[in-house]
Order: structure tokens, then sequence, then C-alpha cells
């Protein structure tokens, strides 16, 4: 019984209203209200994730009916079943950590506008648990939008310093700018099939299966596309959504800059909230894109594309929050990479392991900020590795793991989704090769600037005084990262396929949670079906072993770790990436990408938004005036007929009915 | 024997004319509330002339509300008359050329 269900996302809207209105004369501005309501939804996560390991799928797509037409009806719904069971532990989980770390960060830091902050941090918690069980894509659409609103909020917390207010700004435009075809995507989806629902018999996918695959009923296309083509072009609109909230190219530009925000913020958005709804969006509606081998091509291409380019560009990096902003881009990359491949079970997996090590690793870096007292230049740090041993060994559990050295989680889903691209590549998908290429490589990028950073932070002599001497941190700043740093080294133990495939051993969990009790059209056997059947994406495994590969992404790995320990791990490091020349300063400008994009904007949008409005200005409203003139210049003509005299009056209506006798005898026929 | 109904609607026309020249031609106020009085009255006699060609009573019964009317309208009219008279000292119905645009 899922009755409490919508409570799990009703508690963080609780504190957030409470902190909004008594946040101010609570202990800790509104901290405990959000702590405990985050602790609540937590449980009843928990409580859900068991009753779906029960073998009990909770899909309730009509709680509320919004709008009932004739041929559609708009309800919000609840579908908990196993892939949004897994992410909602994961967004209670990372939020109530995050929650706790604000003590540390915020509260004790002396920060004001607190009860602002816990409310913004309630109503994001609000708008991600309550997207991650919607039910359908309207519901979905509208909460994504809201946590795109809040991330807004949150990003530009600090707004009275400028660049805050303005990455606050880029972040939501950039974002909205996906978002546009999203929803054209969403009413395409609604017109298409007359209903948005993800799950259960007459949901989207399982009708345009039913057209392609099953050859039963069809599907009304628009622009004269072909039933695969239009199912392909819907696709592709809510992959713009996608795009824009996993900040893939080209709109991942959003992204390094919201590192403005506080770092517990950076934590909850790139960890466990905004930047992971676009992926779990694809996810959550891998059955409708498995149809498409065209989408699925991109999605994997744009995925190992953006990986290799954001993991590029993380090596210059000297901000040790903005290195994290490239890797988080870099990941997400990753989970495209093997949702496209058609990893289903891979790119799930690293959403989950990458929610928990790169939640430790940003509130790592909110530690070392504290120590630091609020200096983020990696060049300042070094040696604070026995001055801060918790922080220390938690972020470099978080380093590994994002590494992907075995046997951290980061190695395991890495390595699966790597596989996947491979075994797909060379078995009729050429297209995966190259993302596979660049995703591998990709490997050795993210070694190396991972470990330039643990080693510029943590090893070494220390190179300034807030070094020497780092400012203590309490048990509100330790405890998330112990429990994040023990989840970021085990998880990956739950779906451990090479090891699973070397001792023949049955030890693949995630794969048999995510394949669900029984078999329903979100299980994993059903998209693996999907994924080989010839109506739809066609893909065909080769008969490769997962060793080979796993063995080579952890060399590379291993090699970037390895070339940074001999760069970087001397009592005294260079900045070696001022070798690289012309390389390093194309990097460090991030491939120019901002200022294409400005350029866009003021070369191409601000003509024709001046041409339009010039257009505007002369045309329709001369149109408009025109009349409006012509009109008032008659009324002034006329209204001289009005002498005021009464007999002037008396004279008119005289003549008037004589004239109106004469037409009706003229056309009454009186004079014939 | 009656005489014919093309006599009355004669007088009628002619009493309806003589009232229409007035109210055109005259600017005192009181002439041209007796010239309306004369125009109604016309169509009064229409209003009989044709109740007797036609035997029957509605037209009278007409005539006898629009006497009413006409009385109602003198009482108002000489209302009007009065106000004019107070504030211009005069009847002329040519001078209050205020109320206009």
């Amino acid at each position: 019984m899922f009755e409490y269900a919508p409570a799990i996302a009703l508690l963080p809207f609780v504190s957030f209203l409470v902190a909004l209105s008594v946040g101010n004369y609570m202990p800790k501005k509104g901290a405990f209200a959000g702590i405990v309501a985050m602790g609540g939804s937590l449980l009843l996560s928990v409580w859900a994730f068991l009753r779906v390991s029960g073998g009990e799928v909770y899909n309730a797509p009509d709680l509320y009916t919004w709008v009932a037409a004739e041929e559609i009806t708009l309800q919000f719904g609840i579908l908990i079943d196993p892939l949004s069971a897994m992410m909602l532990i994961i967004v209670s989980l990372v939020s109530l950590l995050v929650h706790v770390f604000s003590l540390g960060y915020m509260n004790d830091e002396g920060e004001t506008g607190l009860p602002r902050y816990y409310a913004e941090l309630g109503l994001f918690s609000f708008s991600m648990l309550a997207f991650v069980y919607a039910s359908n894509l309207l519901m979905a659409f509208m909460f994504f939008e809201l946590v795109g609103l809040c991330s807004y909020l949150l990003i530009g917390f600090w707004f009275r310093t400028e660049s805050a207010a303005s990455a606050a700004k880029k972040a939501f435009l950039v974002t909205r700018f996906g978002d546009y075809f999203f929803l054209i995507g969403v009413v395409g989806i609604i017109a298409t099939f007359g209903t948005a629902q993800f799950a259960g018999e007459g949901s989207f996918p399982v009708l345009a299966e039913h057209a392609l695959v099953g050859g039963e009923g069809s599907i009304d296309t628009f622009l004269g596309l072909g039933e695969q083509a239009w199912v392909t072009v819907l696709g592709l609109l809510v992959l713009g959504g996608v795009i824009g909230k996993s900040a893939q190219f080209p709109l991942h530009t959003w992204l390094p800059d919201a590192m403005e925000g506080p770092t517990t913020v950076s934590a909850l958005i790139h960890a466990a909230t905004m930047v992971a709804a676009g992926v779990y969006l694809v996810a959550r509606m891998f059955g409708f894109y498995a149809l498409s081998p065209t989408a699925l091509g991109i999605i994997a291409f744009v995925g190992g594309f953006t990986a290799l380019f954001a993991a590029t560009m993380g090596v210059v990096k000297d901000d040790i929050k903005r290195v994290l902003a490239y890797s988080t881009i870099s990941q997400y990359g990753y989970m495209m990479l093997g949702l496209g491949a058609g990893g289903f079970v891979a790119g799930s997996f690293h959403l989950m392991n990458h929610a928990f090590f790169k939640a430790l690793l940003f509130l790592g870096s909110g530690s070392v900020i504290i120590l630091m007292h609020h200096e983020q230049d990696m060049w300042k740090m070094g040696g604070l590795k026995d001055k801060a041993p918790v922080t220390y060994y938690t972020f470099l559990a978080g380093s590994l793991a994002l590494a992907g050295i075995i046997p951290f989680s980061g190695f395991w889903s890495k390595d699966e989704i790597l596989f996947e691209a491979l075994h797909y590549g060379l078995g009729n998908q050429p297209l995966l090769l190259g993302a596979y290429a660049m995703g591998l490589i990709a490997v050795f990028f993210t070694g190396f600037y991972t470990f330039r950073m643990v080693f510029l932070t943590f090893h070494g002599e220390p190179r300034s005084d807030d070094a020497r001497d780092p400012h203590p941190v309490g048990w509100s700043v330790k405890i998330p990262l112990v429990v994040l740093g023990l989840l970021a080294t085990f998880i990956g133990f739950v779906n451990m396929v090479p090891v699973a495939e070397l001792l023949n051993a049955d030890i693949e969990f995630l794969h048999q949670w995510l394949d669900g009790p029984e078999e329903t059209i979100t299980s994993v056997h059903h998209y693996e079906e999907l994924l080989h059947n010839e109506n739809a994406a066609h893909y065909v495994a080769s008969d490769i072993g997962p060793y080979l590969p796993g063995a080579l992404s952890l060399a590379l790995a291993l090699a970037g770790a390895g070339l940074a320990h001999k760069l970087y791990n001397v009592p005294d490091p260079e900045p070696h990436t001022e070798k690289l020349g012309s390389i390093r300063t194309l990097l460090k400008h991030n491939y120019y990408q901002d200022e294409y994009q400005v350029w866009l904007a003021e070369g191409v949008t601000q003509p024709i938004a001046r041409a339009a409005n010039k257009f505007d200005q002369t045309v329709v409203d001369g149109a408009v005036n025109g009349i409006s003139s012509v009109s008032l210049g008659s009324g002034q003509r006329v209204k001289r007929i009005q002498t005021g005299i009464v007999t002037n009056y008396a004279a008119l209506l005289t003549l008037g009915l004589v004239a109106l006798l004469v037409v009706v005898g003229l056309y009454g026929g009186w004079f014939v | 024997m009656a005489p014919p109904v093309e006599y009355y609607l004669f007088l009628s026309a002619a009493v309806f004319c003589i009232g229409l020249f007035g109210i055109l031609t005259r600017r005192n106020a009181l002439m041209f509330l007796m010239s309306v009085e004369l125009m109604l009255n016309a169509a009064n006699i229409n209003f009989i002339a044709f109740s007797f060609h036609h035997g029957n009573l509605t037209g009278q019964v007409f005539s006898l509300f629009t006497m009413a009317l006409a009385a109602a309208e003198v009482a108002v009219g000489i209302g009007i008359i009065l106000v004019l008279y107070r504030n211009f000292q005069d009847m002329d119905v040519t001078k209050p050329a205020t109320m206009r645009w």
C-alpha cells in the first residue's frame, strides 16, 4: 500500500513553507525543519523501496485530474517502479546530507539569509522528488521547470555579487532554451498519442511500440514523416530539455558558472537533483528511445563527445570547484553515452554512483573551502592531508571513484558503460565506436585532472598561510562526508559485471532490481528485447568479453593518475599546464564556447529581434494608429453638425424624415 | 352624412405643417411649445378620423393617451422654459448653445 507516497515530496514542501514563514525565529534558521522533512522523505523512500522489492509496483496515474477533455485528460499521478524507487532514495539521502552539511557550511560561517536558503533547498528537494515519481511527461515537465527555477534561486543565493546574479540568469536561460524544445516535444507526444503516461497499458511508449514493432494500430504522424521518423523527432525534441538540464554540449556553458552558488548547492544540483534530472528522464522513457536507433545514436554521440570535451577543459582549471564542475559535465556525458549505447542498467548505475561520489567531492571541496578560509584556488592550498584527515580520506575515496579506479564505485559503472558502447559498436553500430573512443580517451583525462586536484589540494607543502593554519571543521561537516565516502567506496559492488562473468555468479543485483519483480514495460528485460528488435533500435551485440575493455580503461585511468602523481605529487609543484601554450589558452577559455554563444545572441538573435521590433513599431502599430487617427479626424469634422441650436436639430430631424420617406417611397413603389 | 375622410386628412396635414413651420422658424420657446402641441393634435385628428372611418374605437382611445402625453410634455417643457428664462433672462431658443461638444 502506497497511501503515503505523496508525502515523500510533500514533506520538503512543508519544510519550504515553514522555513519561509517562521525560519527566522527557529534555532538554526530553519535547518532543522529541512533535516526533519528530508529524514522523513528518506524513511518513506526506503519504505517504498522495500515495498517495491516486495513485488509491488505503484502506478497511480490519476491521483488528481487536472483537465478532463474529450480525447485528452491531463492528470497528476505517481509512478514508483524500481527505477524511481532507487532515485527517490538517492535524492532524499543526498538532500538530507546536504542539509546537515549546511549546518557547518552556512550556519557556522555566519551567512545571512539562511531562512531563504533552507526554504529554497526544501522547494528544490520537493520539485526533484515530485519529478522523479511523476507518472506522466507533462507532470515531469512541470517539475523539471520548477527544478530549473530553484537552481536559479540557489545559484543566485548571493545575489548581491554581480557574478552570482549573472550566473543564475545564465543557468536559467540556457536550460530554458533546451526546455523550449522539451515543451514542444511534450505537446507533440500528447497530440500524437493522446496520453503522456510513462508506464502501464496505454502509455505512450507502449502505443509507439505497438505501432512500430507489433504492427498493431498506427500513430498519427505530422509533417509527412514516417512513424519511425516521427518517433525519432519526438524523442529528439524531448532530448533538447535533457541536453539543457544535464549540461551536454552545446548547452553545457551554464554549469561551470553555477559554481557561484554556495558549495552545498553545487553538491545538490550536480549530484542528485537538477543535472541528474535530464539523464533520469532519458532512463525514464527509455522504452520510447529504444524504438529509434537514430535518437539513441545521437544520445550516445553527444554523451561521448561531451565526456571528452569537458574532461579536457577540466585539466587546466585552478579553482577546485571548477574542476569538479567540468568533471560533472563529463560524467553526465558518460551516462548519456551509456544510455545511448543501449546500456539502461549501465547508465542508471552510473547515475547512482555519480550521485554519491560527486556529492562527496563537492561536500569535500566545501570542507576544503572552510579549511582554507574561503579560498578556492588550488595553487594556494597544499599539505592539507595531515591537518584534515577525514576530509582527505573521504575526498580521496570520491576521487578514486571519479577516476574509475578499481574497486571504487565509479570503476564498475564507467567500465560497464564503455563495455556496452564497444559491445554494440562492434556489433552493427559503428557510430557507437566513435563515441566509445571519445569516452575512452576521456578516462585518461579524468584520471589526470582528478589527481591533479587531489595532489594540489592535499599533498606537498602548504603554499599559503591559510593552508598552514586551516580552520577546523565540525561534526556536521564530517558525518555527511563519512556516509558518502562509504557509499562511494562500496556502492559499486551492487553490479560488478566482470566479476559476475568471472565467477559465473548471480551478483548483478542492480540489474535484477531494475528488472523488477515481474516483467513490465519498464523492466530491463523488455528494454533489451526492444533494443535487439529489428523494427526498433536493432542493436546487434558482438561477442566480446568484458575483461579486455575493462583492463584498458583501468590502465588509462591509472596512466592519467600516474602522470598527475609524477607532475604534481611533489613538495613544490609547478604549473605544468602552462607548457601547453596555445592549447592551454584554448582550454582556459573553454573552447570559446561562451564567446560564440554570446556572439549568437548579439550577432544573430539581437538583429532579428530588432527587425521584429521595427516591424511591430511601424507596420503593426502603424495600421492600428492609422485607423484610430482616421476615425478621430473624421469625428472632428462631423461634430460641427452639432450646433447646439434646437431649431437646427428640428430641421435635421425633418429633413431626415423626408429623406426616409422618399427612400421608402422609391423602393416601395408609391410613385409608380 | 359625414364628410369623407380625406377632408379630415387635409385638415390634419395643414395643422401639422403649421406646427412644423412654427418649429423651424420661431425662436421664442413658448411658440415652440405651442407648435409642438399643434403637431400632436394634427396626429390626434388623424387618429379620430380613421377611427370614425373604420368604426373602431382604438384610435379614439389612442388620442386620449396622446392628450395625456401632451399634458405631461407641456409640464416638462414649461419647466425647462422657466429655467431657461432664469438663466438667460430670455426665451430665445438659439441663445443656449453651450451644451454641445
